[in-house]
Protein backbone atom coordinates (compact mmCIF):
# COMPACT_ATOMS: atom_id res chain seq x y z
CA UNK A 1 0.00 0.00 0.00
CA UNK A 2 1.08 3.70 -0.84
CA UNK A 3 0.84 5.85 1.91
CA UNK A 4 2.86 9.04 0.65
CA UNK A 5 0.85 10.18 -2.41
CA UNK A 6 -0.51 13.02 -0.94
CA UNK A 7 -4.51 13.43 -1.07
CA UNK A 8 -6.28 14.70 -4.10
CA UNK A 9 -6.87 18.52 -3.53
CA UNK A 10 -10.44 18.73 -2.21
CA UNK A 11 -11.41 21.85 -4.30
CA UNK A 12 -11.13 19.59 -7.04
CA UNK A 13 -12.98 16.52 -5.86
CA UNK A 14 -16.12 19.25 -5.39
CA UNK A 15 -16.23 20.68 -8.74
CA UNK A 16 -15.79 16.91 -10.26
CA UNK A 17 -19.00 16.26 -8.09
CA UNK A 18 -20.66 18.84 -9.19
CA UNK A 19 -20.02 18.01 -12.70
CA UNK A 20 -21.33 14.52 -11.80
CA UNK A 21 -24.11 16.06 -10.20
CA UNK A 22 -25.03 17.43 -13.92
CA UNK A 23 -24.33 13.83 -15.72
CA UNK A 24 -20.44 15.03 -16.78
CA UNK A 25 -19.07 11.20 -17.89
CA UNK A 26 -15.77 12.48 -18.25
CA UNK A 27 -15.67 14.31 -14.81
CA UNK A 28 -16.84 11.21 -13.10
CA UNK A 29 -14.18 8.91 -15.32
CA UNK A 30 -11.90 11.74 -13.31
CA UNK A 31 -13.18 11.19 -10.16
CA UNK A 32 -12.75 7.29 -10.07
CA UNK A 33 -9.34 7.60 -11.28
CA UNK A 34 -8.40 9.98 -8.53
CA UNK A 35 -10.07 8.32 -5.64
CA UNK A 36 -10.78 4.64 -6.74
CA UNK A 37 -7.41 3.63 -4.83
CA UNK A 38 -8.17 5.30 -1.63
CA UNK A 39 -11.79 3.67 -1.84
CA UNK A 40 -10.83 0.65 -2.70
CA UNK A 41 -8.41 0.48 0.15
CA UNK A 42 -10.98 1.57 2.75
CA UNK A 43 -13.10 -1.55 1.25
CA UNK A 44 -10.46 -3.76 1.31
CA UNK A 45 -10.07 -2.70 5.35
CA UNK A 46 -13.56 -3.97 5.64
CA UNK A 47 -14.35 -6.64 3.60
CA UNK A 48 -10.83 -8.29 3.40
CA UNK A 49 -11.71 -10.31 0.24
CA UNK A 50 -11.04 -8.89 -2.59
CA UNK A 51 -13.58 -10.17 -4.51
CA UNK A 52 -16.46 -9.14 -2.32
CA UNK A 53 -14.66 -5.53 -2.46
CA UNK A 54 -14.56 -5.07 -6.19
CA UNK A 55 -18.12 -5.60 -5.93
CA UNK A 56 -18.64 -2.80 -3.11
CA UNK A 57 -16.38 -0.75 -5.54
CA UNK A 58 -18.88 -1.00 -8.05
CA UNK A 59 -22.06 -0.17 -5.86
CA UNK A 60 -20.41 3.01 -4.33
CA UNK A 61 -19.37 4.42 -7.55
CA UNK A 62 -22.77 3.76 -9.10
CA UNK A 63 -24.28 4.98 -5.71
CA UNK A 64 -21.54 8.26 -5.82
CA UNK A 65 -23.32 8.92 -9.90
CA UNK A 66 -26.35 8.44 -9.05
CA UNK A 67 -26.19 10.96 -5.50
CA UNK A 68 -23.94 13.78 -6.32
CA UNK A 69 -26.66 16.10 -7.08
CA UNK A 70 -26.83 15.46 -3.36
CA UNK A 71 -23.59 16.23 -2.20
CA UNK A 72 -23.48 19.86 -0.61
CA UNK A 73 -20.11 21.54 -2.39
CA UNK A 74 -20.53 24.62 0.54
CA UNK A 75 -19.59 22.10 3.25
CA UNK A 76 -16.77 21.01 1.43
CA UNK A 77 -15.65 17.07 2.53
CA UNK A 78 -15.72 15.66 -0.63
CA UNK A 79 -13.52 13.02 0.03
CA UNK A 80 -15.11 12.16 3.57
CA UNK A 81 -18.44 12.32 1.66
CA UNK A 82 -17.69 9.78 -0.25
CA UNK A 83 -15.61 7.88 2.04
CA UNK A 84 -18.93 7.28 3.97
CA UNK A 85 -20.81 5.99 0.98
CA UNK A 86 -18.25 3.27 0.97
CA UNK A 87 -18.16 2.26 4.71
CA UNK A 88 -22.14 2.37 4.69
CA UNK A 89 -22.28 0.45 1.13
CA UNK A 90 -19.29 -2.09 2.92
CA UNK A 91 -21.32 -2.54 5.91
CA UNK A 92 -24.75 -3.34 3.23
CA UNK A 93 -22.38 -5.89 1.38
CA UNK A 94 -21.42 -7.52 5.07
CA UNK A 95 -25.56 -7.86 5.76
CA UNK A 96 -26.27 -9.63 2.38
CA UNK A 97 -23.45 -12.09 2.89
CA UNK A 98 -23.75 -12.99 6.30
CA UNK A 99 -19.87 -12.46 6.53
CA UNK A 100 -17.99 -13.53 9.20
CA UNK A 101 -15.23 -13.90 6.95
CA UNK A 102 -12.55 -14.02 9.31
CA UNK A 103 -11.43 -15.73 12.16
CA UNK A 104 -10.59 -15.09 15.49
CA UNK A 105 -6.94 -15.13 14.76
CA UNK A 106 -6.91 -12.75 12.36
CA UNK A 107 -9.59 -10.63 13.85
CA UNK A 108 -7.41 -10.56 16.86
CA UNK A 109 -4.06 -9.46 14.48
CA UNK A 110 -7.21 -6.51 13.46
CA UNK A 111 -7.46 -5.38 16.92
CA UNK A 112 -3.44 -5.13 17.60
CA UNK A 113 -3.47 -2.73 14.49
CA UNK A 114 -5.94 -0.40 15.17
CA UNK A 115 -4.68 -0.10 18.64
CA UNK A 116 -3.24 3.33 18.36
CA UNK A 117 -4.74 6.83 17.61
CA UNK A 118 -6.82 7.24 14.85
CA UNK A 119 -5.48 10.07 12.01
CA UNK A 120 -8.67 11.25 10.74
CA UNK A 121 -8.46 13.48 7.75
CA UNK A 122 -11.23 15.36 8.67
CA UNK A 123 -11.21 15.53 12.06
CA UNK A 124 -13.63 18.05 14.32
CA UNK A 125 -11.92 20.55 16.00
CA UNK A 126 -10.90 19.36 19.56
CA UNK A 127 -11.68 15.48 18.19
CA UNK A 128 -8.19 14.16 19.88
CA UNK A 129 -8.61 16.16 23.24
CA UNK A 130 -12.36 14.82 23.33
CA UNK A 131 -11.68 10.93 22.20
CA UNK A 132 -9.01 11.10 24.59
CA UNK A 133 -11.21 11.43 27.65
CA UNK A 134 -12.30 8.32 26.49
CA UNK A 135 -11.78 4.90 28.29
CA UNK A 136 -8.87 2.63 26.42
CA UNK A 137 -11.62 -0.23 25.71
CA UNK A 138 -14.26 1.87 24.90
CA UNK A 139 -11.89 3.98 22.47
CA UNK A 140 -10.70 0.43 20.96
CA UNK A 141 -15.06 -0.38 20.68
CA UNK A 142 -15.68 2.72 18.82
CA UNK A 143 -12.36 2.01 16.29
CA UNK A 144 -12.72 -1.34 15.82
CA UNK A 145 -16.64 -0.33 14.60
CA UNK A 146 -16.01 2.76 12.24
CA UNK A 147 -12.70 1.63 10.94
CA UNK A 148 -13.25 -2.44 10.17
CA UNK A 149 -17.08 -2.46 10.48
CA UNK A 150 -17.13 -4.65 13.27
CA UNK A 151 -20.65 -5.35 15.07
CA UNK A 152 -21.38 -5.67 18.76
CA UNK A 153 -20.73 -9.08 18.97
CA UNK A 154 -17.51 -9.64 17.18
CA UNK A 155 -16.35 -6.74 19.40
CA UNK A 156 -17.28 -8.29 22.16
CA UNK A 157 -15.28 -11.21 20.75
CA UNK A 158 -12.20 -9.76 19.64
CA UNK A 159 -11.98 -7.21 23.00
CA UNK A 160 -13.16 -10.81 25.33
CA UNK A 161 -15.55 -9.06 26.85
CA UNK A 162 -19.45 -9.41 27.40
CA UNK A 163 -21.26 -8.37 25.02
CA UNK A 164 -23.43 -6.06 27.16
CA UNK A 165 -20.63 -4.26 28.35
CA UNK A 166 -19.16 -3.52 24.43
CA UNK A 167 -22.91 -1.95 24.08
CA UNK A 168 -22.51 0.48 27.12
CA UNK A 169 -19.31 1.46 26.39
CA UNK A 170 -19.82 2.29 22.98
CA UNK A 171 -23.43 4.17 23.63
CA UNK A 172 -22.19 6.15 26.75
CA UNK A 173 -18.33 7.02 24.68
CA UNK A 174 -20.57 7.98 22.01
CA UNK A 175 -22.36 10.29 24.22
CA UNK A 176 -19.53 11.42 25.87
CA UNK A 177 -17.85 12.34 22.16
CA UNK A 178 -21.37 14.45 21.54
CA UNK A 179 -20.69 16.31 24.77
CA UNK A 180 -16.88 17.17 24.85
CA UNK A 181 -17.47 18.08 20.91
CA UNK A 182 -20.11 20.56 21.42
CA UNK A 183 -19.09 21.98 24.61
CA UNK A 184 -21.73 20.50 26.55
CA UNK A 185 -20.72 19.61 30.24
CA UNK A 186 -19.62 16.53 31.16
CA UNK A 187 -22.70 13.86 32.46
CA UNK A 188 -21.11 10.79 32.13
CA UNK B 1 -40.15 15.90 18.15
CA UNK B 2 -39.98 15.88 22.03
CA UNK B 3 -36.86 15.54 23.76
CA UNK B 4 -36.98 12.11 24.53
CA UNK B 5 -37.65 10.74 21.34
CA UNK B 6 -34.89 13.09 19.96
CA UNK B 7 -32.41 11.72 22.54
CA UNK B 8 -33.68 8.23 21.01
CA UNK B 9 -33.32 9.36 17.27
CA UNK B 10 -30.10 10.56 18.20
CA UNK B 11 -28.50 7.59 20.07
CA UNK B 12 -29.86 5.32 16.65
CA UNK B 13 -28.57 7.82 14.28
CA UNK B 14 -25.11 7.73 16.24
CA UNK B 15 -24.98 3.97 16.15
CA UNK B 16 -25.69 3.96 12.49
CA UNK B 17 -23.34 6.57 11.26
CA UNK B 18 -20.80 4.43 13.90
CA UNK B 19 -22.27 1.34 11.61
CA UNK B 20 -22.95 -1.13 14.88
CA UNK B 21 -26.86 -0.39 14.06
CA UNK B 22 -27.42 -3.58 11.84
CA UNK B 23 -29.40 -6.17 10.18
CA UNK B 24 -33.42 -5.13 10.36
CA UNK B 25 -32.80 -1.80 12.65
CA UNK B 26 -30.69 -0.88 10.22
CA UNK B 27 -33.02 -0.88 7.57
CA UNK B 28 -35.87 0.16 9.41
CA UNK B 29 -33.56 3.72 10.25
CA UNK B 30 -32.81 3.82 6.59
CA UNK B 31 -36.61 4.73 6.12
CA UNK B 32 -36.69 7.68 8.71
CA UNK B 33 -33.82 9.58 6.44
CA UNK B 34 -36.01 11.23 4.35
CA UNK B 35 -37.12 13.33 7.12
CA UNK B 36 -34.80 16.41 7.20
CA UNK B 37 -34.23 16.12 10.99
CA UNK B 38 -33.49 12.61 10.80
CA UNK B 39 -30.93 13.06 7.69
CA UNK B 40 -28.87 16.25 9.41
CA UNK B 41 -28.55 14.84 13.39
CA UNK B 42 -27.32 11.58 11.02
CA UNK B 43 -24.51 13.97 9.14
CA UNK B 44 -23.45 15.73 12.55
CA UNK B 45 -22.81 12.32 13.50
CA UNK B 46 -21.19 11.55 10.79
CA UNK B 47 -18.80 14.87 11.35
CA UNK B 48 -18.02 13.95 14.67
CA UNK B 49 -16.69 10.65 13.67
CA UNK B 50 -14.85 11.17 10.92
CA UNK B 51 -12.14 11.90 13.38
CA UNK B 52 -11.85 7.78 13.68
CA UNK B 53 -11.27 8.11 10.11
CA UNK B 54 -7.74 6.27 9.57
CA UNK B 55 -5.35 8.23 7.34
CA UNK B 56 -6.27 6.78 4.00
CA UNK B 57 -4.03 3.81 1.96
CA UNK B 58 -4.14 3.52 -1.60
CA UNK B 59 -4.63 0.17 -3.38
CA UNK B 60 -5.43 0.11 -7.13
CA UNK B 61 -8.69 -1.90 -8.12
CA UNK B 62 -8.39 -4.05 -10.88
CA UNK B 63 -9.73 -2.89 -14.41
CA UNK B 64 -12.92 -4.69 -14.44
CA UNK B 65 -14.46 -2.49 -11.41
CA UNK B 66 -14.60 0.33 -13.76
CA UNK B 67 -15.57 -1.85 -16.92
CA UNK B 68 -18.67 -3.21 -14.67
CA UNK B 69 -19.62 0.31 -13.08
CA UNK B 70 -19.90 1.75 -16.98
CA UNK B 71 -21.77 -1.15 -17.84
CA UNK B 72 -24.07 -0.51 -15.03
CA UNK B 73 -24.38 2.89 -15.80
CA UNK B 74 -25.58 2.77 -19.83
CA UNK B 75 -27.83 -0.07 -18.79
CA UNK B 76 -29.32 2.39 -16.55
CA UNK B 77 -29.03 5.22 -19.55
CA UNK B 78 -30.51 2.55 -21.65
CA UNK B 79 -33.55 2.06 -20.04
CA UNK B 80 -34.22 6.24 -18.99
CA UNK B 81 -33.45 6.70 -22.89
CA UNK B 82 -36.46 4.26 -23.90
CA UNK B 83 -38.99 5.53 -21.43
CA UNK B 84 -38.04 8.98 -22.60
CA UNK B 85 -38.82 8.43 -26.12
CA UNK B 86 -42.00 6.33 -25.35
CA UNK B 87 -42.90 9.59 -23.78
CA UNK B 88 -42.13 11.72 -26.79
CA UNK B 89 -43.88 9.30 -29.03
CA UNK B 90 -46.67 9.51 -26.44
CA UNK B 91 -46.47 13.26 -26.31
CA UNK B 92 -46.44 14.22 -30.05
CA UNK B 93 -49.11 11.50 -30.47
CA UNK B 94 -51.36 13.88 -27.93
CA UNK B 95 -50.07 16.61 -29.78
CA UNK B 96 -51.20 15.60 -33.11
CA UNK B 97 -54.30 14.93 -31.80
CA UNK B 98 -55.12 17.80 -29.95
CA UNK B 99 -53.50 20.22 -32.41
CA UNK B 100 -56.67 21.33 -33.90
CA UNK B 101 -58.52 21.94 -30.24
CA UNK B 102 -55.25 23.91 -29.20
CA UNK B 103 -55.25 26.07 -32.16
CA UNK B 104 -59.45 26.42 -32.04
CA UNK B 105 -58.89 27.42 -28.19
CA UNK B 106 -56.15 29.27 -29.03
CA UNK B 107 -54.58 27.19 -26.24
CA UNK B 108 -51.31 26.03 -24.54
CA UNK B 109 -48.61 25.80 -26.76
CA UNK B 110 -46.95 22.76 -27.70
CA UNK B 111 -44.53 21.19 -25.27
CA UNK B 112 -40.73 21.67 -26.17
CA UNK B 113 -39.21 19.35 -23.33
CA UNK B 114 -40.58 16.39 -21.78
CA UNK B 115 -39.32 14.99 -18.27
CA UNK B 116 -40.53 12.09 -16.70
CA UNK B 117 -39.70 11.95 -12.54
CA UNK B 118 -39.18 8.23 -11.96
CA UNK B 119 -37.71 5.23 -10.03
CA UNK B 120 -35.34 3.65 -12.06
CA UNK B 121 -36.63 1.86 -15.11
CA UNK B 122 -40.39 2.01 -12.89
CA UNK B 123 -42.63 4.09 -11.98
CA UNK B 124 -43.20 6.71 -12.99
CA UNK B 125 -44.55 10.14 -10.50
CA UNK B 126 -45.02 13.17 -12.33
CA UNK B 127 -44.50 13.89 -16.23
CA UNK B 128 -43.71 17.10 -16.70
CA UNK B 129 -43.76 19.51 -19.79
CA UNK B 130 -41.79 22.64 -20.88
CA UNK B 131 -44.65 24.11 -22.54
CA UNK B 132 -43.66 26.46 -25.48
CA UNK B 133 -40.56 28.81 -25.23
CA UNK B 134 -40.81 27.68 -21.57
CA UNK B 135 -43.48 29.98 -20.98
CA UNK B 136 -45.35 27.93 -19.10
CA UNK B 137 -44.62 24.04 -17.22
CA UNK B 138 -47.71 21.46 -16.76
CA UNK B 139 -46.85 18.43 -14.71
CA UNK B 140 -49.19 15.44 -14.51
CA UNK B 141 -49.30 13.11 -11.58
CA UNK B 142 -49.18 10.00 -12.50
CA UNK B 143 -49.16 7.91 -9.45
CA UNK B 144 -48.53 9.12 -5.79
CA UNK B 145 -45.64 9.28 -4.22
CA UNK B 146 -45.41 8.27 -0.39
CA UNK B 147 -45.35 11.74 1.10
CA UNK B 148 -45.64 12.25 5.47
CA UNK B 149 -47.98 14.89 6.83
CA UNK B 150 -46.64 18.35 6.92
CA UNK B 151 -44.38 17.69 3.73
CA UNK B 152 -44.29 18.66 0.36
CA UNK B 153 -42.63 17.76 -2.89
CA UNK B 154 -40.98 20.88 -4.53
CA UNK B 155 -39.53 20.92 -8.43
CA UNK B 156 -36.36 22.47 -9.26
CA UNK B 157 -34.28 23.36 -12.33
CA UNK B 158 -30.87 22.39 -11.75
CA UNK B 159 -28.17 24.64 -13.14
CA UNK B 160 -26.93 24.01 -16.08
CA UNK B 161 -24.36 22.24 -16.52
CA UNK B 162 -20.65 23.54 -16.43
CA UNK B 163 -22.41 26.64 -14.84
CA UNK B 164 -21.89 27.70 -10.96
CA UNK B 165 -25.77 28.69 -10.39
CA UNK B 166 -27.88 27.54 -7.83
CA UNK B 167 -30.76 25.45 -8.60
CA UNK B 168 -34.32 27.50 -9.07
CA UNK B 169 -38.31 26.37 -7.76
CA UNK B 170 -40.57 25.79 -10.02
CA UNK B 171 -43.13 25.48 -7.37
CA UNK B 172 -44.81 22.69 -5.02
CA UNK B 173 -45.44 19.14 -7.22
CA UNK B 174 -49.31 18.31 -7.33
CA UNK B 175 -49.88 15.19 -5.60
CA UNK B 176 -52.80 14.26 -7.80
CA UNK B 177 -54.37 15.38 -11.00
CA UNK B 178 -53.27 18.09 -13.26
CA UNK B 179 -51.26 21.35 -12.98
CA UNK B 180 -50.65 24.44 -15.27
CA UNK B 181 -47.88 26.92 -14.43
CA UNK B 182 -46.85 30.18 -15.89
CA UNK B 183 -43.05 30.23 -15.44
CA UNK B 184 -41.49 33.63 -14.13
CA UNK B 185 -38.47 35.71 -15.97
CA UNK B 186 -36.02 34.14 -13.63
CA UNK B 187 -37.51 30.55 -14.03
CA UNK B 188 -37.24 31.11 -17.78
CA UNK B 189 -33.73 32.11 -17.81
CA UNK B 190 -32.85 29.13 -15.35
CA UNK B 191 -34.29 26.56 -17.68
CA UNK B 192 -32.37 27.94 -20.49
CA UNK B 193 -29.70 25.39 -21.11
CA UNK B 194 -30.41 23.81 -17.84
CA UNK B 195 -30.56 19.96 -18.60
CA UNK B 196 -32.26 18.74 -15.20
CA UNK B 197 -34.70 18.80 -13.10
CA UNK B 198 -35.25 17.63 -9.14
CA UNK B 199 -37.38 16.98 -6.31
CA UNK B 200 -37.15 17.68 -3.19
CA UNK B 201 -38.52 16.75 0.15
CA UNK B 202 -39.62 20.28 1.45
CA UNK B 203 -41.99 21.45 4.81
CA UNK B 204 -45.18 21.87 3.62
CA UNK B 205 -45.00 25.41 2.05
CA UNK B 206 -42.33 24.38 0.38
CA UNK B 207 -38.58 25.10 1.03
CA UNK B 208 -38.35 28.39 3.14
CA UNK B 209 -34.72 29.49 1.93
CA UNK B 210 -35.52 29.45 -1.87
CA UNK B 211 -33.17 26.73 -1.75
CA UNK B 212 -33.62 22.67 -1.34
CA UNK B 213 -33.76 21.73 2.41
CA UNK B 214 -34.74 18.44 2.56
CA UNK B 215 -33.00 15.44 0.33
CA UNK B 216 -32.99 15.01 -2.98
CA UNK B 217 -35.23 12.47 -4.12
CA UNK B 218 -35.54 12.40 -7.90
CA UNK B 219 -33.39 13.70 -10.44
CA UNK B 220 -34.68 13.83 -14.32
CA UNK B 221 -33.47 14.65 -17.73
CA UNK B 222 -35.07 17.23 -19.91
CA UNK B 223 -35.69 15.36 -22.86
CA UNK B 224 -36.62 17.45 -26.21
CA UNK B 225 -40.26 16.12 -27.43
Amino acid sequence: MDRTESLPPEIELAQLLQRCAARDAGAFRALYDKTSPILFARLLRMLRRRSVAEEALQEVYVRIWERAVQYEAHRGRALAWMVTIARYCAIDLMRRERMTLVGDDVLAEVADETGGEPTGFDKPNNFDHCIGLLPDNTRKCLTLAFVEGRSHDEIARLTTSPLGSVKSWIRRGLLSLRQCLSGERQTA
Amino acid sequence: MKSSNRELVDRLAAEYALGTLRGRARRHFERWLVSPQVGSMVKAWEERLAGLEPAPERVAPPATAWRGIEKRLDLRAREHTRAARWLAVAASLLFLAFVGVFTLRGGDPAPTRLAAVQETGGTIYWQIEMLGDDEAVKVLARSPHALERGKAHELWVLPAPGSKGNPVSLGLLPESGEIRRQLSAAQRAALAGATQLAVSLEPSGGSPTGLPTGPVLHVASLESA
